[in-house]
């Protein structure tokens, strides 16, 4: 499984099934990831960020997991600003992402 | 594999291999469920610790992968609780972690985790530190199996070595109840019904049969007469020549001793009846069960030497059932009278007669008496 820095990431058939569910539940996430930034929740951006680092490379989306770092250590030290743009770049990352299955 | 082949796998195999997955990510329990369900494995879930918890209560799988991070009770205090717990504490568990700081990995081991697996997960490594936990659980399995046959025949010799005094289901009863606990208790004196059995005239018949008929006419008779012991419970604590002593009352408690040796006598004559009839048609022999019973206080315990222990009882209810045993006539039951006391109400009528106040040898006083025909 890889990423690539054309957004196309190849899965494992047999994960075929999961990944739309998957891909719904990160769009929800930029969502609940913006409220959090806007309350400056930074607690629950920390543990929003550790979340997709886990699981995002699980599935093969590399990206994901190097996103949800950026939050992670983002969140720990209170930078907004790179939170912000951190947000941004995953909601963009998720509206051109192409899977193919392997 | 079919089914034949699968019917001779080891049970241990075949059992499916129960892993459970908790974590608060649902795409992460998803996706670690679909690679082990690829391999054959039983996946549950659980998204917290609480959840968790009740899960393992009901069901303790073989096998935990375990997040770390989770709101309320993280992945360590899970794993600390179920490590604690002597019931679970067997159960493996890997924590699955993002963590990648020394202090968490060495916060992970003091909770007791088997193993670890780092976050993102990678495919290749969880199969295979799960299959090399599965193979450590499968031999686990194989020496509980060889370590549960190993006590199931320690019970069976127990219960041969128990057979030897009392019925097979008496022995069973004890093995499940209390282990060999009755027959190691500190002597005691307790009441008893204690019966003699005795093959009236027959050490005079062993002067003239052949040794080999000897034997086996004594097998016959004590096999009717052991069978009509068991049936009723009785404790079998000696067998010499033509005699056997059964005890009621013991090793546990019989409210309705009399009545189980009263019955048990009925039995032996009744039983030995067609016996004597086909010895009395080969060579016509006189012979007959008489019996005596006696009811009161007895001494129950193992007595003898170092080199030789023999569950034993001895007392006044003892001396007094062989004494009566020794005037009884072929088919007669001598009872005691506070043990005809307890039985009066099944002796049919007609059958028993006082027999007095009797001075029998070897015993101070006299002994109410009556004899039963059978």
């Amino acid at each position: 499984m890889s990423d690539n820095h054309n957004h196309t990431v190849i899965v494992a058939r047999d994960l075929e099934d999961l990944i739309p569910v998957f891909l719904k539940n990160r769009h929800r996430e930029v969502d609940t990831l913006r409220v959090a930034l806007a309350a400056a929740d930074f607690e629950q951006l920390r543990q929003l960020g550790h979340r997709m680092k886990g699981v995002g490379n699980s599935y093969g989306f590399e990206t994901v997991s190097a996103i949800g770092k950026q939050i992670e250590d983002g969140a720990r030290s209170g930078d907004r600003a790179s939170l912000e743009a951190s947000i941004a770049g995953y909601a963009d990352y998720l509206s051109k992402v192409q899977v193919t299955y392997e | 594999m079919s089914d034949l082949a699968a019917a001779h796998r080891p049970a241990a195999a075949q059992a499916a291999f129960r892993v459970l997955v908790v974590d608060d990510d649902p795409d992460m329990v998803s996706f670690l469920g679909m690679l082990l369900a690829l391999e054959d494995m039983k996946v549950e879930s659980a998204y917290d610790g609480a959840a968790a918890l009740a899960r393992i209560a009901a069901a303790p799988p073989d096998l935990i992968l375990l997040d770390v991070v989770m709101p309320g009770m993280s992945g360590f205090e899970l794993c600390e609780r179920l490590k604690s717990d002597p019931a679970t504490a067997l159960i493996p568990v890997v924590l699955v972690t993002a963590l990648e700081d020394h202090a968490s990995r060495v916060r992970g081991i003091d909770t007791g985790a088997d193993d670890f697996l780092s976050k993102p997960v990678n495919r290749e490594e969880l199969i295979a530190r799960v299959k090399n936990l599965r193979r450590l659980h499968q031999t686990r399995r194989e020496l509980e199996g060889r370590r549960l046959a190993a006590e199931i025949q320690r019970k069976e010799a127990m219960r041969k070595t128990f057979a030897r005094y009392i019925s097979p289901r008496l022995a069973d009863r004890i093995i499940a109840e209390s282990g060999d606990a009755p027959f190691e208790a500190e002597a005691q004196r307790i009441n008893v019904v204690a019966l003699f059995a005795d093959l009236r005239g027959f050490t005079r018949l062993t002067e003239t049969l052949e040794v080999s008929r000897v034997v086996g006419m004594l097998n016959e008779y004590f096999a009717v007469i052991t069978d009509a012991a068991y049936r009723h419970e009785g404790t079998i604590f000696s067998m010499a020549g033509d005699c056997l002593l059964v005890g009621f009352n013991v090793p546990f408690s019989q409210p309705d001793a009399a009545l189980r040796a009263w019955r048990t006598a009925q039995a032996m004559i009744a039983g030995f009846s067609p016996v004597l009839a086909r010895w009395t048609e080969q060579g016509g022999m006189s012979t007959g069960v008489g019996i005596g019973i006696a009811s009161g206080e007895a001494i129950i315990g193992n007595i003898g030497s170092p080199h030789h222990m023999s569950y034993t009882i001895i007392g006044d209810a003892v001396n007094t059932a062989a004494r009566l045993m020794q005037t009884a006539k072929a088919g007669e039951v001598l009872i005691s009278g506070s043990a005809y006391e307890a039985v009066r109400e099944s002796v049919p009528s007609g059958r028993a007669e006082a027999r007095g106040d009797v001075a029998l040898r070897g015993k101070c006083g006299v002994t109410a008496v009556y004899s039963i025909r059978v």
